[in-house]
Protein backbone atom coordinates (compact mmCIF):
# COMPACT_ATOMS: atom_id res chain seq x y z
CA UNK A 1 0.00 0.00 0.00
CA UNK A 2 0.98 3.61 -0.46
CA UNK A 3 1.27 6.10 2.39
CA UNK A 4 1.26 9.73 1.31
CA UNK A 5 2.68 12.21 3.83
CA UNK A 6 0.85 15.31 2.60
CA UNK A 7 2.60 18.54 1.62
CA UNK A 8 6.42 18.83 1.64
CA UNK A 9 9.13 21.20 0.40
CA UNK A 10 7.79 24.71 -0.18
CA UNK A 11 4.29 23.47 0.55
CA UNK A 12 4.35 23.57 4.34
CA UNK A 13 0.67 22.79 4.85
CA UNK A 14 -0.71 24.14 8.12
CA UNK A 15 1.78 26.38 9.95
CA UNK A 16 0.99 25.56 13.58
CA UNK A 17 3.86 27.65 14.99
CA UNK A 18 6.92 29.36 13.47
CA UNK A 19 8.80 26.05 13.18
CA UNK A 20 5.99 23.51 13.39
CA UNK A 21 4.66 22.61 9.97
CA UNK A 22 2.06 20.10 8.85
CA UNK A 23 4.50 18.67 6.27
CA UNK A 24 6.87 17.49 9.05
CA UNK A 25 4.14 16.04 11.26
CA UNK A 26 2.69 14.08 8.33
CA UNK A 27 6.08 12.60 7.47
CA UNK A 28 6.69 11.60 11.07
CA UNK A 29 3.31 9.85 11.37
CA UNK A 30 3.68 8.25 7.93
CA UNK A 31 7.01 6.67 8.91
CA UNK A 32 5.48 5.28 12.10
CA UNK A 33 2.52 3.93 10.15
CA UNK A 34 4.83 2.24 7.63
CA UNK A 35 6.63 0.47 10.47
CA UNK A 36 3.37 -0.64 12.10
CA UNK A 37 2.06 -2.02 8.80
CA UNK A 38 5.32 -3.80 8.01
CA UNK A 39 5.23 -5.36 11.50
CA UNK A 40 1.84 -6.80 10.48
CA UNK A 41 3.24 -8.20 7.27
CA UNK A 42 1.75 -5.51 5.02
CA UNK A 43 4.12 -4.00 2.45
CA UNK A 44 3.92 -0.23 2.68
CA UNK A 45 5.78 2.49 0.79
CA UNK A 46 5.95 6.22 1.35
CA UNK A 47 5.26 8.56 -1.54
CA UNK A 48 7.93 10.85 -0.11
CA UNK A 49 10.46 9.95 2.56
CA UNK A 50 12.12 13.36 2.82
CA UNK A 51 11.21 17.01 2.54
CA UNK A 52 10.24 17.73 -1.06
CA UNK A 53 7.15 18.91 -2.82
CA UNK A 54 4.99 16.72 -5.08
CA UNK A 55 2.07 18.29 -6.97
CA UNK A 56 -1.30 16.75 -6.11
CA UNK A 57 -1.91 15.42 -9.63
CA UNK A 58 1.52 13.80 -9.59
CA UNK A 59 0.78 12.13 -6.25
CA UNK A 60 -2.26 10.47 -7.83
CA UNK A 61 -0.26 9.44 -10.91
CA UNK A 62 2.57 7.94 -8.83
CA UNK A 63 0.09 6.03 -6.72
CA UNK A 64 -2.00 4.76 -9.65
CA UNK A 65 1.10 3.56 -11.52
CA UNK A 66 1.88 1.21 -8.64
CA UNK A 67 -1.67 -0.22 -8.39
CA UNK A 68 -1.59 -0.44 -4.60
CA UNK A 69 -4.22 -2.18 -2.47
CA UNK A 70 -4.78 1.05 -0.51
CA UNK A 71 -3.78 4.71 -0.65
CA UNK A 72 -3.70 6.54 2.64
CA UNK A 73 -2.96 10.26 2.86
CA UNK A 74 -1.74 11.64 6.19
CA UNK A 75 -2.69 15.15 7.26
CA UNK A 76 -2.51 17.22 10.43
CA UNK A 77 -4.79 20.13 11.05
CA UNK A 78 -6.95 22.28 13.23
CA UNK A 79 -9.41 22.77 14.85
CA UNK A 80 -10.53 19.94 17.10
CA UNK A 81 -8.95 17.01 18.83
CA UNK A 82 -8.21 13.39 17.97
CA UNK A 83 -8.23 11.98 14.45
CA UNK A 84 -10.52 12.61 11.49
CA UNK A 85 -10.75 9.82 8.93
CA UNK A 86 -11.84 11.05 5.49
CA UNK A 87 -13.31 9.23 2.53
CA UNK A 88 -13.89 10.91 -0.83
CA UNK A 89 -17.15 12.34 -2.12
CA UNK A 90 -17.49 11.85 -5.83
CA UNK A 91 -18.54 14.85 -7.89
CA UNK A 92 -21.57 13.05 -9.40
CA UNK A 93 -22.61 9.80 -11.00
CA UNK A 94 -19.92 9.60 -13.67
CA UNK A 95 -20.24 7.46 -16.76
CA UNK A 96 -17.20 5.70 -18.11
CA UNK A 97 -16.45 6.53 -21.72
CA UNK A 98 -15.22 3.56 -23.77
CA UNK A 99 -14.13 1.89 -20.55
CA UNK A 100 -12.25 4.98 -19.31
CA UNK A 101 -13.40 6.72 -16.14
CA UNK A 102 -13.12 10.50 -15.89
CA UNK A 103 -10.03 11.51 -13.88
CA UNK A 104 -12.24 13.17 -11.28
CA UNK A 105 -14.14 9.93 -10.69
CA UNK A 106 -11.30 7.40 -10.79
CA UNK A 107 -12.28 6.45 -7.24
CA UNK A 108 -15.86 5.44 -8.16
CA UNK A 109 -15.44 1.65 -8.60
CA UNK A 110 -13.69 1.22 -5.23
CA UNK A 111 -15.51 3.79 -3.10
CA UNK A 112 -17.34 1.07 -1.14
CA UNK A 113 -14.03 -0.44 -0.07
CA UNK A 114 -12.68 2.98 0.87
CA UNK A 115 -15.70 3.47 3.15
CA UNK A 116 -15.26 0.02 4.69
CA UNK A 117 -11.58 0.65 5.44
CA UNK A 118 -12.32 4.09 6.91
CA UNK A 119 -14.96 2.52 9.15
CA UNK A 120 -12.53 -0.13 10.39
CA UNK A 121 -9.82 2.47 11.08
CA UNK A 122 -12.26 4.70 12.98
CA UNK A 123 -13.41 1.76 15.13
CA UNK A 124 -9.83 0.82 16.00
CA UNK A 125 -8.98 4.41 16.95
CA UNK A 126 -12.01 4.56 19.25
CA UNK A 127 -11.05 1.22 20.81
CA UNK A 128 -7.73 2.83 21.76
CA UNK A 129 -9.62 5.73 23.36
CA UNK A 130 -8.59 8.15 20.63
CA UNK A 131 -11.39 10.51 19.63
CA UNK A 132 -12.16 9.66 16.00
CA UNK A 133 -14.58 11.01 13.41
CA UNK A 134 -15.46 9.37 10.11
CA UNK A 135 -16.07 12.16 7.60
CA UNK A 136 -16.51 12.81 3.89
CA UNK A 137 -14.29 15.31 2.13
CA UNK A 138 -13.62 16.91 -1.23
CA UNK A 139 -9.96 16.34 -0.48
CA UNK A 140 -7.49 16.20 -3.33
CA UNK A 141 -6.29 13.79 -4.67
CA UNK A 142 -8.58 11.11 -3.18
CA UNK A 143 -11.02 11.19 -6.12
CA UNK A 144 -8.20 10.59 -8.61
CA UNK A 145 -6.97 7.38 -6.98
CA UNK A 146 -7.94 4.06 -8.60
CA UNK A 147 -7.34 2.05 -5.39
CA UNK A 148 -9.37 2.34 -2.18
CA UNK A 149 -8.36 5.69 -0.69
CA UNK A 150 -8.69 7.31 2.70
CA UNK A 151 -7.04 10.18 4.55
CA UNK A 152 -6.30 10.42 8.26
CA UNK A 153 -5.83 13.79 9.89
CA UNK A 154 -4.43 14.34 13.35
CA UNK A 155 -6.37 17.25 14.75
CA UNK A 156 -5.45 19.74 17.44
CA UNK A 157 -6.11 23.29 18.40
CA UNK A 158 -3.16 25.67 18.24
CA UNK A 159 -3.23 25.93 22.04
CA UNK A 160 -2.81 22.16 22.30
CA UNK A 161 0.07 21.85 19.86
CA UNK A 162 2.24 19.71 22.14
CA UNK A 163 -0.26 16.84 21.78
CA UNK A 164 0.27 16.77 17.99
CA UNK A 165 4.03 16.66 18.40
CA UNK A 166 3.88 13.97 21.05
CA UNK A 167 5.59 10.77 19.88
CA UNK A 168 3.26 8.83 22.16
CA UNK A 169 0.12 10.09 20.43
CA UNK A 170 1.62 9.69 16.96
CA UNK A 171 2.59 6.08 17.74
CA UNK A 172 -0.82 5.31 19.24
CA UNK A 173 -2.54 6.69 16.12
CA UNK A 174 -0.21 4.80 13.77
CA UNK A 175 -0.82 1.55 15.70
CA UNK A 176 -4.60 1.96 15.62
CA UNK A 177 -4.68 2.92 11.94
CA UNK A 178 -2.46 -0.05 10.99
CA UNK A 179 -4.62 -2.37 13.06
CA UNK A 180 -7.79 -1.05 11.37
CA UNK A 181 -6.25 -1.52 7.92
CA UNK A 182 -5.16 -5.08 8.76
CA UNK A 183 -8.68 -5.94 9.93
CA UNK A 184 -10.33 -4.37 6.90
CA UNK A 185 -7.93 -6.25 4.64
CA UNK A 186 -8.93 -9.54 6.24
CA UNK A 187 -12.64 -8.74 6.01
CA UNK A 188 -12.50 -7.54 2.41
CA UNK A 189 -10.32 -10.52 1.50
CA UNK A 190 -12.82 -12.88 3.16
CA UNK A 191 -15.73 -11.33 1.21
CA UNK A 192 -13.96 -12.00 -2.08
CA UNK B 1 30.58 87.37 6.27
CA UNK B 2 27.59 85.92 4.38
CA UNK B 3 25.70 88.58 2.43
CA UNK B 4 22.24 89.40 3.80
CA UNK B 5 20.39 88.59 0.55
CA UNK B 6 22.02 85.14 0.56
CA UNK B 7 20.91 84.53 4.19
CA UNK B 8 17.33 85.49 3.28
CA UNK B 9 17.32 83.13 0.26
CA UNK B 10 18.67 80.20 2.33
CA UNK B 11 16.05 80.88 5.04
CA UNK B 12 13.25 80.82 2.45
CA UNK B 13 14.59 77.60 0.95
CA UNK B 14 14.82 75.88 4.40
CA UNK B 15 11.28 77.03 5.25
CA UNK B 16 10.01 75.73 1.89
CA UNK B 17 11.70 72.35 2.47
CA UNK B 18 10.19 72.15 5.97
CA UNK B 19 6.67 72.98 4.74
CA UNK B 20 6.94 70.49 1.84
CA UNK B 21 8.13 67.78 4.27
CA UNK B 22 5.21 68.36 6.62
CA UNK B 23 2.81 68.33 3.67
CA UNK B 24 4.19 65.01 2.35
CA UNK B 25 4.03 63.35 5.79
CA UNK B 26 0.43 64.50 6.28
CA UNK B 27 -0.57 63.30 2.82
CA UNK B 28 1.04 59.89 3.34
CA UNK B 29 -0.64 59.46 6.72
CA UNK B 30 -4.03 60.32 5.26
CA UNK B 31 -3.55 57.82 2.36
CA UNK B 32 -2.49 55.05 4.78
CA UNK B 33 -5.57 55.67 6.90
CA UNK B 34 -7.78 55.52 3.81
CA UNK B 35 -6.16 52.23 2.68
CA UNK B 36 -6.53 50.63 6.12
CA UNK B 37 -10.17 51.68 6.30
CA UNK B 38 -10.74 50.18 2.88
CA UNK B 39 -9.13 46.85 3.84
CA UNK B 40 -10.88 46.61 7.18
CA UNK B 41 -14.20 47.08 5.51
CA UNK B 42 -13.89 43.62 3.90
CA UNK B 43 -16.31 42.85 1.12
CA UNK B 44 -17.45 46.11 -0.42
CA UNK B 45 -21.19 46.36 -0.21
CA UNK B 46 -22.60 46.04 -3.69
CA UNK B 47 -24.55 49.00 -4.94
CA UNK B 48 -27.99 48.59 -3.47
CA UNK B 49 -29.87 46.81 -6.25
CA UNK B 50 -33.18 45.06 -5.87
CA UNK B 51 -35.20 45.20 -2.72
CA UNK B 52 -34.09 44.49 0.80
CA UNK B 53 -34.97 40.94 1.86
CA UNK B 54 -34.42 38.72 4.85
CA UNK B 55 -32.45 35.77 3.49
CA UNK B 56 -31.15 32.54 5.02
CA UNK B 57 -27.35 32.18 5.18
CA UNK B 58 -25.45 29.11 6.37
CA UNK B 59 -22.74 30.36 8.72
CA UNK B 60 -19.61 28.43 9.77
CA UNK B 61 -18.65 28.44 13.44
CA UNK B 62 -15.04 27.32 13.88
CA UNK B 63 -15.25 27.02 17.64
CA UNK B 64 -17.64 24.06 17.54
CA UNK B 65 -17.00 22.96 13.93
CA UNK B 66 -20.62 23.56 13.02
CA UNK B 67 -22.67 25.20 10.28
CA UNK B 68 -25.87 26.93 11.34
CA UNK B 69 -28.60 28.74 9.42
CA UNK B 70 -29.02 32.40 10.27
CA UNK B 71 -31.21 35.18 8.86
CA UNK B 72 -29.72 38.38 7.52
CA UNK B 73 -30.86 41.43 5.57
CA UNK B 74 -29.53 41.89 2.04
CA UNK B 75 -30.45 43.76 -1.11
CA UNK B 76 -31.45 41.01 -3.53
CA UNK B 77 -31.74 41.83 -7.24
CA UNK B 78 -34.13 39.89 -9.46
CA UNK B 79 -31.45 38.67 -11.93
CA UNK B 80 -30.27 35.23 -10.78
CA UNK B 81 -26.53 35.89 -11.22
CA UNK B 82 -26.66 39.17 -9.30
CA UNK B 83 -28.85 37.50 -6.69
CA UNK B 84 -26.23 34.76 -6.32
CA UNK B 85 -23.48 37.33 -5.83
CA UNK B 86 -25.53 39.22 -3.24
CA UNK B 87 -26.21 35.98 -1.32
CA UNK B 88 -22.52 35.00 -1.34
CA UNK B 89 -21.50 38.45 -0.15
CA UNK B 90 -24.05 38.24 2.63
CA UNK B 91 -22.26 35.11 3.89
CA UNK B 92 -18.83 36.73 3.65
CA UNK B 93 -20.14 39.77 5.52
CA UNK B 94 -20.87 37.43 8.46
CA UNK B 95 -17.21 36.38 8.48
CA UNK B 96 -15.95 39.97 8.43
CA UNK B 97 -17.72 40.80 11.69
CA UNK B 98 -15.73 41.19 14.84
CA UNK B 99 -15.47 38.78 16.56
CA UNK B 100 -15.79 36.54 13.51
CA UNK B 101 -17.26 33.04 13.78
CA UNK B 102 -15.00 31.96 10.89
CA UNK B 103 -12.25 34.50 10.16
CA UNK B 104 -11.24 35.05 6.54
CA UNK B 105 -8.50 37.34 5.20
CA UNK B 106 -9.07 41.02 4.61
CA UNK B 107 -10.12 41.46 1.02
CA UNK B 108 -11.76 38.01 0.78
CA UNK B 109 -14.63 38.78 -1.57
CA UNK B 110 -16.61 37.67 -4.59
CA UNK B 111 -15.43 39.44 -7.74
CA UNK B 112 -18.13 38.15 -10.02
CA UNK B 113 -20.43 35.26 -10.78
CA UNK B 114 -21.27 33.77 -14.16
CA UNK B 115 -24.42 31.76 -14.76
CA UNK B 116 -24.05 29.03 -17.41
CA UNK B 117 -27.00 27.13 -18.89
CA UNK B 118 -29.25 28.35 -16.07
CA UNK B 119 -28.02 25.65 -13.67
CA UNK B 120 -24.25 26.09 -13.35
CA UNK B 121 -22.58 28.92 -11.51
CA UNK B 122 -18.95 30.01 -11.84
CA UNK B 123 -17.92 32.02 -8.78
CA UNK B 124 -14.86 34.21 -9.24
CA UNK B 125 -13.30 35.08 -5.88
CA UNK B 126 -10.60 37.61 -5.07
CA UNK B 127 -7.02 36.42 -4.55
CA UNK B 128 -7.09 37.06 -0.77
CA UNK B 129 -10.10 34.73 -0.48
CA UNK B 130 -7.79 31.78 -1.24
CA UNK B 131 -4.30 33.18 -0.51
CA UNK B 132 -5.28 34.25 2.99
CA UNK B 133 -7.55 31.31 3.82
CA UNK B 134 -6.48 29.20 6.81
CA UNK B 135 -5.00 25.91 5.61
CA UNK B 136 -7.17 23.15 7.09
CA UNK B 137 -9.35 20.41 5.61
CA UNK B 138 -12.25 21.22 7.91
CA UNK B 139 -12.05 25.01 7.70
CA UNK B 140 -11.76 24.96 3.91
CA UNK B 141 -14.76 22.62 3.66
CA UNK B 142 -16.80 24.77 6.00
CA UNK B 143 -16.16 27.88 3.88
CA UNK B 144 -17.19 26.24 0.61
CA UNK B 145 -20.16 24.40 2.12
CA UNK B 146 -21.53 27.55 3.73
CA UNK B 147 -21.27 29.44 0.43
CA UNK B 148 -22.76 26.68 -1.74
CA UNK B 149 -25.62 25.87 0.64
CA UNK B 150 -26.48 29.57 0.91
CA UNK B 151 -26.56 29.76 -2.89
CA UNK B 152 -28.88 26.76 -3.07
CA UNK B 153 -31.24 28.34 -0.55
CA UNK B 154 -31.43 31.69 -2.32
CA UNK B 155 -31.05 30.91 -6.01
CA UNK B 156 -33.22 27.91 -6.87
CA UNK B 157 -32.29 25.85 -9.89
CA UNK B 158 -28.50 25.94 -9.42
CA UNK B 159 -27.14 22.38 -9.47
CA UNK B 160 -23.39 22.87 -10.00
CA UNK B 161 -20.92 25.41 -8.67
CA UNK B 162 -17.26 25.98 -9.46
CA UNK B 163 -14.89 28.43 -7.83
CA UNK B 164 -12.21 30.47 -9.56
CA UNK B 165 -9.59 32.60 -7.86
CA UNK B 166 -8.92 35.94 -9.49
CA UNK B 167 -10.28 34.62 -12.78
CA UNK B 168 -8.15 31.45 -12.82
CA UNK B 169 -8.58 27.82 -11.85
CA UNK B 170 -6.77 26.70 -8.71
CA UNK B 171 -6.16 23.14 -7.47
CA UNK B 172 -7.21 23.68 -3.86
CA UNK B 173 -8.60 26.44 -1.68
CA UNK B 174 -5.69 26.45 0.78
CA UNK B 175 -3.82 23.21 0.23
CA UNK B 176 -6.56 20.67 0.86
CA UNK B 177 -10.06 21.06 -0.50
CA UNK B 178 -10.62 20.67 -4.22
CA UNK B 179 -11.31 23.73 -6.38
CA UNK B 180 -10.90 21.99 -9.75
CA UNK B 181 -14.22 20.16 -9.65
CA UNK B 182 -17.70 21.39 -10.28
CA UNK B 183 -19.44 20.93 -6.94
CA UNK B 184 -22.73 19.07 -7.25
CA UNK B 185 -25.25 20.50 -4.84
CA UNK B 186 -26.55 17.05 -3.91
CA UNK B 187 -23.06 16.04 -2.72
CA UNK B 188 -22.64 19.29 -0.80
CA UNK B 189 -25.98 18.71 0.97
CA UNK B 190 -24.57 15.38 2.12
CA UNK B 191 -21.43 17.05 3.41
CA UNK B 192 -23.37 19.84 5.16
CA UNK B 193 -25.15 17.21 7.29
CA UNK B 194 -21.80 16.33 8.89
CA UNK B 195 -21.55 19.87 10.28
CA UNK B 196 -25.08 20.08 11.70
Amino acid sequence: MIIDPSHGGDDKGVVFAPHVFEKDLTLSVARLLRKELQDRGIAAHLLRDSDFSIPLERRAELCNQQRPSLYIAVHAGEPGKGVRVYTPILPAAQQSVNGFLPWEAAQAPVLKNSNAIAGAVTRELKKKDIKALDMKAFLRPLNNIVAPAIAVELAADRSDLHSLESARLQTAVATAVASGIAQARNQLGARK
Amino acid sequence: MIPRHFQITISFLLAAILIAGIFIITLRHSEETKTQQGLAAGPQAPEAQGKEETIPVLVAYDEDMALRWRKTEAFMPDERDLRARAALRAVLAQYQQSPSPHPLANGADIKDVYLLNDDTLLVDTTAPFADGHPSSVVLEEMTLTSLIETLAANVPGITRVKFLVDGKERQTLAGHVDLMNFYQLSAVHELAKEFE
